[in-house]
């Protein structure tokens, strides 16, 4: 008869389910859920989207702009971005409750101002990065808004023909 | 490795005697080159004399040695040693003698590589296993030609005619492993079962070798092939690549890594309990052997950041430390499971009619479990004793004196017993762990991996072993083979069925735990009457098995 312990086990465990969502959700201090990017930090390297593995960020140079894009569709919540982000504009939070009535809304992007060359007019970069990298590395801050084909003509006499074609 | 080195050396040149050319000895695997003439001469040698069959792993080797390969990996378990035989075959012409006569246990891969690779076998007649009906013929999608973004248009489909006409509904996807059975039974006695799976086959293999993924994002695709026991896959991945590479690992990570494996085998075999309890129709036990899952949850993710797929495997350890105070309180949690795991337990097999459905049902011999090479629990209820974490030493298990359960009669009852006394001992393991865990760096900077190693590498998964084996590409595995525990177990359920009335067919067929759910189907024929339904698993259960 010692099946019927169960009963002193319910009677002694009580109710265990929470009223969730009229309660807190139950998760811990180190629960990884969904990443935040402080736009005000992004450099738009693109850093984070070599990183992810399942290609959840990515970060394109575009005409008017560099945009990153974060699909929390494909996040797989491992915060390797977080760790590798240079400037530390990623951070990891609890949040969790993602559901959404439209596929977009599950995007975030981040708008960072691009830079063109200032031969070939290209867009090749963000204006962030560009200006703290030519901080710390001075000796090529001529060349700096060069994009990097512009940059590698611009020595000897590959540059004359280029500039050439070019026009 | 504190195995007898003596031994290991006496037992590669006694393989080398059958006929093996060797080739390399590293992290306890033997690699030889056998000409295909030899093989199965030498895989019946091998077999006989105790090894355990692992898998057979087919390679697409034209960019390299210009052939198509095949590796057979058996084991030595007393002896602690992988052996790999390689044969290989022209790429216009892939035949190789099959082996699956002498190997039961090879049955399944060799199916497998004629599916992905288009090897053939000498006098054994090819099915398809793995790939769906409407793939077309002579596309092999494990070839370096086929390119993973490919998606040839799919052929026509089999009529449904030949298995009775009745539609079958959807495959549900499971937990982790979708089966369908077909039961052909006289009146209440099943006499012969067919399984058809690989439903959800993700192409994951190939996605590892395709210029999508590097080493490391493997990690975590691995981490994805279970639901339960991922981060099994990932570290079992991350150890064949660190035994290829020679990375050493530092210790702590060893540990933390032996840990947390630990305590995904107790929320694993606590939520197979209760689903146990739910197919014998007790959802009270159920409901608590699932609430008392939920502290060892939380432990996982307060330990790593994630209740499942903790996502903190690197190449070389871990990414990240845990802090003394999340292990402290992790294993205050532990304790309470313990005593609340040991009430309910007590309370579950003293229920009358869970004793009487478990006992003597689902019998699987040992003779055939060994034939079969099977793993885990299924393994140790049948009286073999094998169990990676002993046999293959990985990780800190050495630090950590534990028992590993063995019963004898080979029936539901001893299968449930195993992951009974499985979880008490893992909760030992986790408090031993703890208590011994060294300080230091939990990740070693110095990992590169040169091209073209093999390594062998096994964990103990809660389901039994499991097996990566890996040959390393530039910046990604040029070839990764997964063998889950339960690609082995499953064909030993045809013996466990059989001749068994088909009201236990729902509790053995979750008794290895394929992860079975109650909106798997199964189709049931009964041979007098020529009549055959479909039915759902949870009108099987409830009706206490008249059902014909």
């Amino acid at each position: 008869m010692s099946y019927l312990k169960l009963l002193k086990l319910a009677l002694e465990t009580g109710r265990v389910t929470r009223r969730y969502p009229a309660e807190a959700p139950m998760v811990t201090e180190s629960f990884r859920g969904s990443i935040e990017i402080d736009p005000e930090r992004c450099w738009g390297c693109g850093a984070c989207a070599l990183a992810c593995p399942p290609n959840a960020i990515r970060v394109e140079v575009e005409d008017d702009n560099v945009r990153l894009y974060y699909f929390l569709g494909r996040c797989i919540f491992c915060g390797k971005c977080s760790e590798v982000c240079p400037k530390r504009a990623i951070t990891i939070t609890n949040k969790f409750e993602h559901a959404a009535l439209r596929v977009e809304d599950l995007e975030t992007v981040i708008v960072i101002d691009v830079v063109k060359c200032k031969v070939c007019g290209r867009p090749f970069g963000s204006l962030r990065e560009l200006r703290a990298v030519s901080e710390v590395a001075y000796l090529v801050k001529k060349r700096m808004d060069l994009c990097p084909e512009c940059r590698s003509l611009t020595f000897g006499s590959a540059l004359a023909s280029a500039r050439g074609r070019r026009a | 490795m504190a195995r007898a080195s003596g031994h290991f050396e006496s037992l590669i040149s006694e393989v080398a005697k059958l006929g093996g050319v060797l080739e390399q000895v590293s992290h306890g695997a033997a690699y030889f080159r056998v000409s295909r003439a030899n093989l199965k001469h030498m895989a019946k040698a091998l077999y006989s004399v105790g090894a355990y069959f692992k898998t057979c792993v087919g390679s697409d080797e034209t960019l390299v040695s210009g052939g198509m390969a095949l590796y057979y990996i058996f084991g030595f378990d007393e002896a602690g040693l992988d052996v790999v035989l390689r044969a290989e075959a022209p790429v216009a012409n892939p035949v190789f003698p099959s082996i699956s006569a002498e190997v039961p246990a090879a049955e399944w891969c060799e199916l497998e590589a004629g599916d992905m690779l288009g090897v053939r076998f000498e006098s054994k007649e090819m099915r398809r296993l793995v790939l769906p009906e409407d793939w077309p013929a002579g596309v092999y999608p494990l070839r370096k030609t086929f390119k993973y973004s490919s998606r040839p248009a799919p052929t026509a489909r089999r009529e449904l005619q030949e298995v009775g006409g009745l539609p079958m509904g959807p495959y549900h996807p499971v937990l982790h492993e979708p089966e369908y059975f077909e039961i052909y039974g006289e009146g209440e006695i099943v006499t012969d079962v067919v399984y058809r799976g690989f439903h959800v086959h993700r192409g994951i293999e190939k996605l590892a070798e395709s210029e999508r993924m590097v080493y490391d994002d493997v990690l975590f695709l691995a981490e994805r092939i279970c639901g339960i026991c991922g981060f099994v896959h990932s570290c079992c991945y991350a150890l064949a690549i660190e035994k290829a590479a020679d990375v050493e690992v530092p210790e702590r990570a060893e540990f933390i890594r032996s840990l947390l494996l630990e305590i995904e085998r107790i929320h694993s075999h606590v939520l197979w309990l209760g689903v146990a309890a739910h197919i014998l129709g007790y959802d009270a036990g159920f409901m608590h052997a699932w609430r008392i899952r939920e502290p060892v949850m939380v432990a996982a993710e307060r330990l790593t950041g994630s209740r499942k797929t903790y996502g903190i495997n690197a190449i070389g350890g871990l990414r990240r430390d845990v802090d003394r105070d999340k292990l402290e309180k992790a294993v205050r949690d532990l304790k309470r499971v313990r005593r609340m795991f040991s009430e309910f337990a007590g309370v579950l097999l003293s229920v009358p009619q869970v004793r009487k459905r478990a006992s003597g049902t689902g019998i699987l011999l040992k003779s055939i479990a060994r034939e079969l090479s099977v793993v885990g629990p299924v393994a140790r209820a049948s009286g073999l004793y094998r169990d990676v974490r002993k046999d293959y030493p990985y990780f800190a298990y050495k630090h950590a004196s534990f028992r590993v359960p063995l019963y004898t009669e080979g029936d539901n009852l001893s299968r449930l017993m195993v992951r009974v006394d499985e979880v008490l001992e893992s909760i030992d393991i986790v408090e031993q762990l703890v208590d011994r865990l060294p300080q230091g760096s939990v990740r070693t900077d110095r990992v590169e991996i040169p091209i073209l190693r093999k390594a062998v590498a096994s964990v103990e998964a809660p389901r039994g072993e499991d097996v990566h084996f890996i040959i390393t590409g530039s910046s990604r595995p040029y070839r990764w083979r997964v063998r889950a525990p339960t690609y082995q177990n499953l064909p030993a359920l045809r013996a466990m069925l059989k001749g068994a009335p088909l009201a236990d067919a729902p509790l053995t067929i979750a008794s290895i735990d394929p992860c079975f759910s109650c909106t798997d189907r199964v189709i049931y024929c009964d041979r007098q009457s020529g009549f055959c339904k479909p039915l759902r698993s949870d009108l099987l259960n409830n009706s206490g098995g008249s059902v014909a």
